[in-house]
């Protein structure tokens, strides 16, 4: 599964091998009040990847969510915000690299996006870290387990995320955004 | 030979001709920046320059914006996570255009009030002159005379 046709053909059918292997493993972390990790994918990349270390049974950790989008560019601040506000401990955004963009442009405008949902984050005193963008190519399944594990890891070592009004823990936020 | 409705309506958009023939001139502009939508569209209209985008986004303007809007969401969003009053504003990086805070600069504003005219969520007044100062001078100037 390395090359974009391929993975493009299959998509469809892993789509729900991922999603059934990550809410298998969901409802015993949430039970035990673990963190959870929203995953905003590209479908020409970085789903792509998922989709692939899905097949080779390479583990992810069972904390995050993958959500899937046409294009990083999709991405708004607000998804991220409200992502973070309705239960999620992390956010990461997975796209295409620079330049590779299958809509030319749409990194570019997510990178950005997270940068500023960051300083959003760090002027009211929360770790700019919830929120984080990486970039990879399909071909890359071992990029992405280790992107995943790399927020779950640095997610995990920040403090539980306060929030004001109680609201539905990690179920809302991937459910909201689909 | 008349105008058309579409030729009334694009000689409508050119800010510099409608300035002039409007004759409102002198205007005092308000903006309201809780519900500014940050759309850009006074910088586009506005002859002068007077208004333009700034490169920071002021973060009370989230936290101050009306319930329904999307900006108003941003904010409800931004108000559960926090842990400590916004600290000032923030940059804003440059693919980033919505959420930008508009700088006014009241030095260049002829008031025209093609800003308010434009503006989609009426987020700009634009206050006529002082009809009524000038109305007891000309009583003052009768009396005089």
């Amino acid at each position: 599964m390395t090359t974009v046709t391929e993975t493009e053909a299959g998509a469809t059918v892993d789509h729900e091998t991922v999603s059934a292997a990550v809410a298998s493993e969901a409802p015993a972390t949430a039970a035990a009040g673990e963190r959870s990790i929203v995953a905003f994918c590209c479908r020409e990349c970085a789903y792509a990847a998922a989709d692939a270390s899905a097949n080779a049974r390479t583990p992810l950790p069972p904390t995050v969510r993958l959500v899937l989008l046409p294009c990083t560019g999709r991405v708004s601040p607000l998804h991220l915000l409200s992502a973070l506000a309705e239960g999620a401990d992390g956010v990461m955004v997975a796209g295409c690299l620079e330049g590779q963009c299958h809509y030319r442009e749409g990194n570019f405008n997510a990178i950005d996006r997270v940068k500023f949902v960051q300083r959003l984050l760090a002027s009211v005193g929360v770790e700019p870290e919830r929120c984080r963008m990486f970039t990879m190519s399909a071909g890359e399944p071992p990029k992405f387990v280790a992107a995943v594990r790399e927020m779950d890891r640095v997610v995990g070592a920040l403090p539980p995320l306060a929030r004001r009004a109680a609201g539905e823990p990690a179920l809302a936020a991937t459910g909201g955004e689909h | 030979m008349p105008l058309t409705d579409r030729g009334r309506e694009i000689l409508k958009r050119l800010p510099a001709t409608h300035a002039r023939s409007s004759g409102s001139i002198g205007c005092e502009i308000v903006r309201h920046e809780d519900l500014c939508i940050g759309c850009g569209t006074c910088p586009r209209n506005c002859p002068t320059g007077a208004s333009r985008r700034g490169a920071t986004f002021d973060v009370h303007q989230l936290l101050d914006a009306p319930a329904g809007s999307r900006r108003g969401e941003l904010g409800a969003a931004l108000r559960r996570l926090m842990r400590s009053q916004p600290s000032g504003p923030v940059e804003v990086p440059p693919r980033v255009t919505v959420y930008r805070t508009i700088l006014y600069d009241g030095e260049r504003c002829i008031g025209c009030g093609s800003c308010a005219r434009n503006c989609p969520v009426e987020a700009i007044e634009a206050r006529p002159p002082e009809v009524p100062a000038t109305a007891p001078e000309g009583e003052g100037a009768e009396v005089t005379s």
